[in-house]
């Protein structure tokens, strides 16, 4: 039983409620076609982010005719064909990633093609839990002003509501 | 006998009066007033504002329009990168409208309505600090009283607060470091307080401007087993913390697909955050200028933003990154406690 495509993109948005929330992220914990198909929503809605921020961004000539030569090399394969369960819709994005990891290098990109997490967001997160701590609002410092474009992976970054356990925690 | 006692009353009430000697002000009381003046007064000022790291410093100076309880803006006069930028603030949400680059970025943090969080943080403060009373000053030609926090268990002031006499709105602030040196210091420059503001000085312009979406805080948990359950990984924390630090808040973010955790300990004044993911996802610091450190046996990549230290290191198949306004060494002796 796999998660629907609706399921995925209201867990990547926040949007389901808690019980459903945590039980999303378990199944993709250990179902590799959906947690593929996840990376791929994802894949999708960070190229869509990327083309909306075009203005402050832009690609070079030559890397966007790569990406569209991609895409339009990316036609079903013999495993495609085969692999019938995957969707059309992942091939491209995964070919459009491929692409931008290209051109932006391997630095963004940890050890197993995880994205490496921007230490803005760390400093940034840091500040902002700090508001309910008395006498300790660093706000005074703008660093979205400050900085060429906003810390990237805030605009990514989904809030998960806690779930309420009634197991006990050790660790 | 009724005159006579009368007689020493208005005596003492005279003397009293002549010597200029008023009633002990209570440093806690003042504190508490200080916390509340923010949303209470209406002003408007110049601020200056200074992040010391350990071999330079970054300045900002600006001018605030504050409308009570919670409508904020700021308009940055130096550096000059900045000069004509502005920060406009309505309760939760922030608008940093960036004039240069023609566009805004609007940010919310959930955080700063937690009142009971704010209280309980007090509570904190008040439990590892003595408040002391300093001499009485004058900050941006108003006179001020001077609290001194003295932490509990190492003796060493910690921060000293310059409020208005009248109003005990914070009008001058410095952060210590443990070695005694400044920080951090806050200080208006001017002051007047204001009764009305023109509703437009709050506006957000709308036409010929690209709208981002930045960082979007939700009400972080203070129920951090729940938080922790939530991140769906063995997560770990510090086994070593300063005397007085405690877990305080926590939340779990998706940042591209990656869960992380993040943990907050404070004694009230001080805090520290332990950010912790199992996916394999390092620290992209390519923006930063990195130094190598160790944590315990693993290697590390240590930062500085002004007064603000990220240490960042990998143990125990997660990624850790510590941040914090505490010393480097401090620091790194309490990472070296989270997966030892």
């Amino acid at each position: 039983m796999h998660l629907t495509n609706e399921e995925l993109i209201d867990y990547m948005h926040g949007e389901l409620a808690p019980q459903q929330d945590a039980a999303v992220y378990e199944h993709m914990e250990s179902c590799q076609a959906c947690r593929a198909e996840y990376d791929a929503e994802l894949a999708m809605t960070e190229m869509l982010r990327t083309h909306a921020r075009e203005d402050e961004r832009e690609l070079p000539a030559a890397v966007k005719a790569e990406i569209w030569q991609r895409i339009r090399n990316a036609r079903p394969s013999l495993w495609n064909r085969a692999a019938s369960w995957v969707r059309p819709a992942v091939a491209v994005p995964v070919a459009a990633v491929i692409a931008l990891a290209a051109y932006f290098g391997t630095s963004y990109m940890g050890p197993q093609g995880v994205p490496a997490i921007e230490a803005g967001y760390y400093l940034q997160d840091h500040a902002a839990l700090n508001g309910t701590v008395p006498f300790n609002d660093r706000s005074v410092t703008p660093t979205d002003l400050m900085n060429a474009a906003p810390v990237d992976n805030q605009q990514a970054a989904v809030a998960v509501p806690p779930v309420e356990y009634t197991a006990d925690v050790t660790h | 006998m009724l005159r006579t006692s009368a007689r020493i009353f208005f005596s003492l009430l005279l003397a009293v009066a002549l010597t200029g000697a008023a009633p002990a002000a209570d440093p806690a009381q003042l504190l508490r007033q200080a916390v509340a003046a923010y949303s209470t007064y209406s002003y408007t000022g110049q601020v200056q504002s200074t992040d010391f790291g350990t071999s330079r410093a970054e300045a900002v100076l600006f001018r605030i329009d504050h409308r009570a309880p919670d409508m904020t803006r700021r308009w940055y006069l130096a550096p000059e990168s900045l000069f004509g930028d502005s920060i406009v603030s309505h309760g939760d949400t922030s608008y940093d409208i960036d004039q240069h680059n023609h566009r805004i970025i609007f940010t919310k943090d959930d955080a700063l309505d937690d009142q009971v969080a704010v209280d309980d943080n007090f509570g904190l403060l008040m439990h590892n600090y003595r408040p002391e009373m300093g001499p009485d000053e004058n900050v941006a030609g108003r006179s001020v009283l001077t609290v001194l926090l003295v932490n509990k268990y190492t003796g060493q002031a910690t921060m000293r607060i310059s409020l208005d006499a009248q109003t005990k709105l914070v009008l001058e602030k410095l952060r210590y470091s443990p070695s005694g040196a400044v920080a951090e210091q806050m200080r208006f420059e001017q002051i007047s307080y204001e009764r009305t503001f023109p509703a437009a000085l709050f506006s957000v312009p709308s036409a010929g401007y690209q709208v981002l979406q930045g960082s979007f805080h939700g009400l972080p948990s203070n129920d951090l087993r729940a938080v922790v359950r939530t991140a769906g990984f063995q997560a770990r924390g510090p086994q070593y913390l300063p005397e007085g630090f405690l877990p305080i808040a926590g939340d779990v973010s998706d940042i591209k697909g990656v869960r992380t955790l993040h943990l907050l300990y404070s004694d009230g004044l001080r805090s520290v955050s332990l950010f912790q993911n199992a996916r394999g996802a390092a620290v992209d610091a390519s923006h930063y200028s990195v130094r190598s450190a160790k944590v315990g046996s693993h290697d590390a990549k240590l930062l500085q933003e002004g007064s603000t230290t990220l240490v960042a290191w990998a143990a125990a198949n997660l990624h850790f990154e510590l941040v914090g306004e505490l010393s480097r060494e401090e620091l790194l002796h309490i990472a070296a406690s989270v997966a030892p």
